[in-house]
């Protein structure tokens, strides 16, 4: 790869060389003078030219030049540049560069530039670290893999992944980087719809950039600071994700290369990620009251009220209705009619079954995910053209029945030199996806939060599977009653999959066209329009004999229903720019770039929904609502944004640096008066190195900088509208939306200041680049919460600030290098701190606090607050008795604060690490990367159900005197005439309950038990929210890569160059982490709402096998 | 090099010509930005009757608070969990937000409209009757909550709005209600179709005006303010002389059949089909006791037998605060749980009850207290469509003269039955009156647990907490056993 951004670099600075018709043909070898090995994609040029070849891998290459060419140029990054005379049969040995001087990377507006004269942070990975696990969304490869950026991979299959650079900097915006692929910005937003991103219910659609296909990158380079992005205007002040694409490189002769590659891939769950269930009681909230000795009932859990089998007996059916399993203890001699004797189908039908626990819990619901990637790849070169052709087709099924993601990718650029001083190059690429099945996210609707949190245990799912099959109707364990086979809450999970789910597809072209003018030896201008335009379709069915869920158009309950959301997004970006540079003498180097760059974005919404459920069932069109439909909700976002920008750079006597960069952006967002604004940028670094010349030291850098960014804010928060609702009898009925606009907001700024520190010693053995920064955002375009009694919920402010600050370390070392092994570490360490200085104050001086950024449910929200890192967790806490958490003497719960204010927990973790290891042996490789974050709480809406509902594995089992927890409590005086002198007699040996750790308010020792036999002994509306925040940190053995280049015998036959196999594991172990049953990075998709997790999916384990062949 | 430096002309003069529609992009293209105010009044009335008529757990639960009504499952809201779901912050939501916020927009632009001087008169009635909403709506965040912000909100430029005195608001409300009445001109018209509750009538609108001065008059009856109490026996005494006749003058919404327009009960007790209300025994219990021909208006039957074969209907409460099978259990009646059940704001029988108890508090109104009492059971009967109420009234536990208790005790529990799936309605007499007796729900242990108002919303803790904190300091604690200042016993 280095090779290519190497002959890029060449392509951009020195232009095309003229070829003559007569020509010749030397071939050669390249090998390290280091090592001996054969250097492979070593760039091989004739002097002069820009024509070229890469050696293969045995380190061979054939060019072919013009007759008088006398010298041709060797280079690999890392190693020093040779000229050599143009014979056949040349054996090359590269010695290995003194420092990585020469090192270019891609910058902001795709400029490449030397890595050594850059005054800000910029790291780089290959594309073969983010296409090495096959998955859907190739985001989720860079964890770990760079400093300063969180990657926050949710389980959700095709879900959307949370990109955060260097802290979360925007208050109530998008916090997400922004997507550059070869200059093109690439739309990355998130549509799920608030009802959604507030954990209530729907689908994760994921995010638009996972159509950014792994296969066809060469380098992903991460700008994370104000100053690396400031050429990119108001939009890139979340950082850059800069993508450069492969491409076909100039040669003399015709050539092509073909590579196929291949990989099947499996997925499991992880089972760490999963509930473990107890067995010991069925059904029911409590173990009594479901029926009485009155009415002849030896099991008060269970109901005894009907004769069912009509033979003049009463006899035992389950709490069907229920969906907590504190029911009636499981005991084999008790028979009951469970919910599976009321189907004439059913092998049970009028038997009455024993009470146990079901024979396949939830988990055997999932099946085993497969996913294929099959990808062709061609390109090549003739003397003034190159192209490039490639197509993939990614399929996956999930580990849900019915699920299933699918995305044909087809890429073609190319160039062609019209003359030796214009080029014109080209790009298109087709996306389609289409997925099916998405599992649902958050409390409604959910089959995972009947799983996690509304579950009978005495269920087999294994016969809920048979009665679908046999039924095909929504045969659920969760009747209405005996005698009514409605689902109260919960529907048969299979049949559920089967009928009730979403279809999206997604049809997307990228592409640009662009002209590169070299206008003198100096100056060189490019032109290009680039466009990013898709159609999207998301359509939800739900069929009628659901149970009811919020569905659709204002979110009413309903039982079934049908909804679509289209949204036909577009941008265009114009980009002109002058580049000039110079060496005004020996010592000093100037450049200057002078450009312009036209934006226009605009996405049209329509989500339209039945009304009341469908009338005719099975038939999934908005015609079959049964009353009229409401008002569909449209929305059409339209922005503008006009930029100039320039740059001057000066380097002198390649030690000292410096670089100034001024941006004016005019956007349509704001209001008129104020849509103007500039930010400028300044970045100095000094090569002391270049000082002290001693051996062990190949390169010390320091670096320093300070940039402002601005940032305009969303389309339409400008002018106050009306919105409709729908007409009633003919009346319109018409609202004040719940946000109030304004007139009088300015941009929002960003005040970076980085610094950074890069040394490399021993020729690249060893090396670390560290970088120190301070960003505060300032004047944030928010809407801010405010009091309801205001008449609005929000209001448009430009206020508050937010400081980031932190620490990044990249450390990478070769502790052995031999003939035949290679050991390379790296290190990525990165801590944000985050702090909210100031929020909002109005005209009288009043000082807001906090910011909700969403209320959710379990009555925790998730804030912004005032000397706290961004994402306080709040919520009601335990009460405290010096220190002690505070137990009542009459129940034996927790006290519970009796505000929800209290700050329980954050979102931001303290810090996120990666280390990753590989082994080169002779053919063979293996790596693996462990990734780890630490801190950052999460509210778990599963636990703090699953608790109260009895259906974990902690759930059951002894108390302190060996006794059953869920037995009932006896009292050595039982017939004391309150409570509390039962309580304050003793309890008997023989009793059950449990003891909470605390004190009584008095401050002595806990001893009052909790009564396991009901509802209320734990859980939601019992215990404190804190009870329910668990440390978000963990370790994963996140990736291990096991690759094998098959030896040339092989397959020297088959017009073969290269072939690898290779087997890949992703996800493969948690090593540690201390959430209970579920994954800490779970969530119900990207975007500020982190922290709280409800209905989650497992975390799954993947193994790929890949198949790499070249011709 | 001629056609490029052409091409370079041609692209710069593209960037610029960019420019032409630039202004334009960010107006609202799929939102109005002027409607006619009416349209604004009509969506307030249809969000106030939606909001008091609901019986969704997240919204309002005084069904449950009067013990009409019992969960099955779920059984938070029965013990008085009211954060868990944030019922509070959903009350701000629905009232400011949605209702008073859009009540004063509809009066802006209504005042701003010119009209020509003949419907002078007409554009007059149409602020008044907004007056008059806009009083009903207070009345109903001040008896849920006590203090809340009133002179200072509604104005987003003022974020931190002050909480006022209840009783100071009150005492506002009802010179607000004076002279909303003394404006409104019944000769002449008003919103028409727009009005959802009265098409327009405004001699109905005047009807109402006075019958919520009785409503309003009565609820602060026991205010310890001397002046309140005056204004209290002045407004009933005012307004007993033209409030409701009949029940023909009942304000109610005329729900259509079809969503969104039905009425929100039905979504909550039909279209989500969910079993979670059921008949609470403390509503089931006394109207068995008296054997209340009410009962099959109110509940169906439920099958009572433990004997396999053997049906034994009857009417049978849930447990109040426990959990309840919804099949063992009486349900709320079918008719109730049609879409286009009207949902109910203020009505004549509830009137009859406010005048017994006027007369019995002393103050001057025409009719015997029995004779109010009487009528309000009498037109309970007429609503429900129940025959029988002679006999019911000669009952000795029923009527006026011999049935148990003290004229607080007849008619709490007379007026609780009759005003029944008047959620905040019946809550109101209790805390008032303290009758009907109520039930203790499963996880409280004591009656004093019993909520007699409702905690501040949480957000209102984070986003107005000096306030919040003056206004708790205020009330005696931001507590559910915090008294109400009309609430002296």
């Amino acid at each position: 790869m280095r090779k290519l951004r190497f002959l890029l670099a060449c392509l951009l600075l020195v232009g095309v060389g003229l070829v003559n018709a007569q020509s010749k043909s030397i071939s050669g070898k390249v090998f390290s003078a280091d090592d001996g090995q054969p250097v492979i994609g070593a760039t091989v040029k004739v002097k002069g030219t820009s024509l070229g070849t890469i050696t293969n891998a045995d380190g061979e290459f054939k060019i072919t030049l013009q007759a008088d060419a006398k010298t041709i140029v060797v280079s690999y990054i890392g190693m020093k540049t040779l000229e050599v005379e143009a014979k056949n049969g040349i054996v090359i040995k590269l010695e290995a560069e003194t420092s990585q001087l020469n090192e270019v990377v891609v910058t902001a507006l795709g400029i490449s530039r030397d890595k050594k004269s850059l005054g800000y942070s910029v790291q780089e990975v290959s594309g073969n670290d983010v296409n090495q696990v096959k998955s859907d969304n190739f985001i989720t490869s860079l964890s770990g893999k760079i400093s300063g950026i969180q990657i926050k991979n949710n389980t959700n299959f095709g879900g959307s992944t949370n990109v955060i650079i260097r802290g979360s900097s925007s208050l109530t915006g998008n916090n997400q980087a922004l997507f550059v692929v070869d200059g093109v910005p690439v739309d990355n937003s998130n549509d799920n719809n608030s009802g959604q991103t507030t954990g209530r219910s729907g689908y994760d659609y994921g995010n638009a950039a996972s159509d950014i296909n792994p296969n066809d990158i060469e380098t992903v380079s991460v700008l994370k600071g104000a100053a690396a992005t400031a050429l990119y205007g108001s939009r890139a002040s979340h950082g850059v994700v800069l993508i450069t694409t492969k491409r076909g490189q100039t040669t003399l002769a015709k050539t092509m290369t073909v590579k196929l590659s291949s990989n099947l891939t499996v997925s499991s769950v992880d089972q760490s990620t999963f509930p473990k269930y107890q067995n010991q009681y069925g059904g029911g909230y409590s173990q009594t009251g479901y029926s009485s000795a009155a009415d002849g009932s030896a099991y008060p859990g269970l109901e005894h009220y009907a004769d069912v089998n009509g033979d003049g007996v009463i006899d035992y059916t389950t709490p069907y209705y229920e969906d907590a399993s504190r029911g009636q203890k499981f005991d084999a001699n008790i028979k009951v009619y469970q919910w599976d004797a009321f189907d004439p189908k059913s092998p049970n039908y009028m038997k009455a079954t024993p009470w146990v626990a079901g024979a396949n819990g939830p988990i055997t619901f999932f099946q085993t995910g497969l996913s294929t990637t099959n990808n062709i790849d061609i390109s090549g070169s003739d003397k003034n053209s190159t192209y490039r052709f490639a197509y993939t087709n990614f399929n996956q099924t999930g580990i849900m029945p019915n699920s299933n993601l699918s995305k044909n990718n087809a890429i073609f650029n190319g160039s062609y030199n019209i003359t030796d001083n214009l080029k014109i190059t080209t790009s298109a690429n087709y996306v389609n996806t289409a997925g099916k099945g998405r599992p649902s996210t958050g409390y409604n609707d959910n089959i995972m939060s009947s799983f996690r949190q509304w579950y009978e245990v005495n269920v087999d799912m294994g016969m809920q599977k048979k009665m679908y099959q046999l039924t095909g109707t929504n045969a659920t364990w969760n009747r209405a009653a005996w005698n009514d086979g409605t689902a109260a809450y919960w529907d048969n999970p299979y049949w559920l999959r089967a009928n009730n789910y979403e279809t999206d597809g997604r049809s997307r072209l990228i592409g640009y066209a662009q002209v590169d003018w070299k206008i003198t030896k100096d100056l060189k201008a490019m032109s290009r329009y680039a466009i990013d335009t898709y159609n999207e379709l998301q359509e939800e069915q739900k069929a009628v004999g659901s149970s009811a869920g919020e569905f659709g158009v204002g979110r009413s309950n309903v039982t079934s229903g049908y909804s679509r959301y289209t949204s036909a997004y577009a941008e265009s970006n114009f980009d002109f720019m002058l580049n000039y540079h110079k060496a005004i003498t020996d010592k000093l180097d100037f450049s200057g770039i002078l450009g312009t760059n036209i934006r226009r974005h605009q996405k049209e919404t329509v989500y339209a929904s039945t009304n009341n459920g469908l009338s005719v069932p099975g038939v999934y069109a908005l015609s079959n609502s049964v009353d009229a439909m409401l008002p569909p909700e449209e929305k059409l976002e339209q922005i503008g944004v006009n930029g100039i920008y320039g740059s001057v750079s000066f380097g002198l006597e390649n030690t000292y640096f410096l670089d100034a960069t001024l941006r004016r952006d005019q956007s349509s967002t704001l209001p008129a008066q104020n849509n103007a604004y500039f930010y400028p940028s300044v970045t100095g670094s000094y090569i002391f190195s270049n000082a002290i010349k001693t051996d062990w030291l190949s390169l010390g850098k320091v670096r320093l900088n300070y940039a402002e960014v601005g940032s305009s804010a969303p389309a339409l928060s400008v002018k106050d509208t009306y919105s409709a609702n729908a007409p009633f009898s003919g009346n319109s009925l018409v609202t004040v939306p719940n946000t109030k606009l304004n007139s009088d907001l300015k941009p929002e700024r960003q005040r970076a200041l980085e610094g950074g520190l890069e040394m490399n010693f021993f020729k690249s053995r060893i090396g670390f680049d560290l970088a120190l920064y301070k960003n505060n955002t300032i004047d944030q375009l928010m809407p801010v919460s405010v009091s309801y009694a205001t008449g609005y919920s929000s209001k448009w402010v430009n206020a508050g600030e937010i400081e980031n600050r932190g620490v990044e370390l990249s450390f990478y070392a070769t502790p052995i290098k031999t003939k035949d092994f290679k050991w390379d570490i790296r290190v990525n360490w990165s801590k944000n701190q985050n702090k909210v200085i100031s929020l909002f104050t109005d005209e009288a001086g009043n000082k807001v606090t906090n910011l909700e950024i969403a209320s959710l449910q379990g009555g925790v929200s998730i804030n912004a607050r005032v000397g706290e890192a961004y994402g306080a967790i709040t919520g009601s806490d335990f009460v405290y008795t010096n220190g002690q958490k505070t137990v009542s003497s009459t129940t034996g719960r927790y006290l519970i604060s009796s505000t929800n204010d209290h700050v329980i927990g954050n979102v931001t973790p303290d810090w996120n690490g990666g280390v990753s290891n590989s082994f080169t042996y002779k053919n063979f490789s293996l790596s693996f990367l462990i990734d780890v974050q630490h801190g950052g709480s999460i509210f778990s809406l599963d636990q703090w159900y699953g608790s109260g509902t009895g259906i974990y594995a902690e759930s059951v089992g002894s108390n302190d005197l060996g006794n059953p927890k869920r037995n009932a409590i006896v009292y050595n005086d039982p017939t004391a005439a309150t409570t509390a002198l039962k309580i304050a007699s003793g309890y008997a040996p023989t009793s059950g309950g449990t003891i909470y750790p605390g004190v009584l308010a008095d401050g002595t020792k806990n001893y009052v038990r909790v009564n396991n036999q009901t509802y209320g002994a734990d859980g939601w509306a019992v215990s404190p929210d804190a009870k329910f925040i668990y440390d978000a940190s963990y370790v994963k053995l996140r990736e291990v890569t096991i690759t094998y280049n098959l030896p040339k015998e092989l397959y020297s036959k088959l017009s073969l160059t290269n072939a690898t196999i290779g087997i890949v594991g992703s996800n493969l172990w948690i090593i540690s982490k201390n959430l209970p049953y579920a994954d800490p990075e779970a969530s119900q998709g990207s975007g500020n709402i982190q922290g709280w997790q409800s209905g989650v999916m497992p975390a799954t384990r993947n193994v790929g096998f890949t198949l790499n062949l070249q011709f | 090099m001629k056609k490029i430096y052409l091409i370079l002309i041609v692209l710069i003069s593209a960037v610029s010509g960019c420019t032409d529609q630039f202004a334009d992009f960010n107006t609202d293209k799929k939102n109005p930005a002027n409607v006619p105010g009416e349209s604004l009044f009509s969506n307030a009335q249809k969000e106030l009757s939606d909001y008091v008529n609901n019986t969704n757990v997240n919204i309002n639960i005084f069904k449950l608070m009067s013990q009409y009504w019992t969960e099955t499952t779920y059984i938070d809201e029965t013990n008085y969990d009211l954060v868990t779901r944030n019922i509070s912050t959903n009350i701000y939501l629905r009232l400011y937000l949605r209702i008073l916020t859009d009540l004063k927009e509809s009066s802006k632009l209504i005042s701003a409209t010119q009209v020509v001087s003949s419907q002078e008169a007409v554009k007059q009635n149409k602020l008044e009757i907004i007056e008059l909403i806009n009083v009903y709506t207070y009345t109903q965040l001040v008896d849920v909550f006590g203090d809340v912000p009133y002179s200072q909100a509604l104005d987003v430029n003022n974020v931190y709005p002050k909480y006022d005195d209840a009783a100071t608001i009150y005492k506002d409300l009802f010179a607000r209600l004076d002279a909303a009445l003394a404006k409104l001109d019944a000769n002449s018209e008003s919103f028409g179709s727009a009005d959802l509750y009265y098409g327009g009538d405004v001699a109905s609108w005047i009807k109402f005006g006075n019958s919520l001065k009785i409503r309003m008059g009565i609820t602060v009856a026991d205010a310890s303010d001397a002046a309140l109490h005056a204004t209290s026996k002045a407004a009933v005494e005012s307004g007993s002389s033209n409030c409701f006749a009949s029940n023909a003058d009942d304000c109610t919404l005329k729900y259509l059949t079809s969503s969104p327009n039905y009425n929100q009960l039905y979504v909550d007790l039909v279209a989500t089909g969910r079993h979670d209300f059921v008949a609470a025994n403390t509503i089931v219990d006394a109207m068995n006791s008296l054997n209340d021909p009410r009962l099959s208006s109110y509940f169906t039957q439920a099958d009572t037998s433990t004997v396999a074969g053997v049906v034994k209907l009857a009417y049978l409460g849930g447990p109040f605060g426990y959990l309840n099978s919804f099949s063992q259990s009486s349900h709320i009646a079918d008719a109730i749980q049609k879409p286009d059940f009207p949902g109910i704001m203020l009505t004549y029988t509830e009137v009859q009850f406010y005048l017994a108890e006027a007369k019995e508090r002393g103050y001057n109104v025409s009719n015997t207290a029995e004779q109010y009492y009487d009528e309000g059971i009498k037109s309970s009967f007429a609503f429900w469509g129940t025959s029988g109420v002679d006999a019911y009234l000669a009952t000795p536990a029923v009527a006026y003269t011999t049935a148990t208790g003290t004229w607080k005790q007849k008619i709490g529990t007379q007026s609780w039955i009759a005003n029944y799936t008047r959620g905040l309605e019946g809550y109101t007499t209790w805390r008032r009156l303290d009758y009907p007796i109520f039930n203790i729900p499963s996880m409280k242990t004591s009656y004093s647990e019993i909520p007699v108002r409702f905690t501040y919303p949480v957000n209102e803790q984070t986003l107005n907490d000096v306030n919040y904190k003056a206004a708790s300091a205020a009330i005696g604690g931001d507590l559910v056993t915090t008294k109400l200042f009309w609430d002296k016993y």
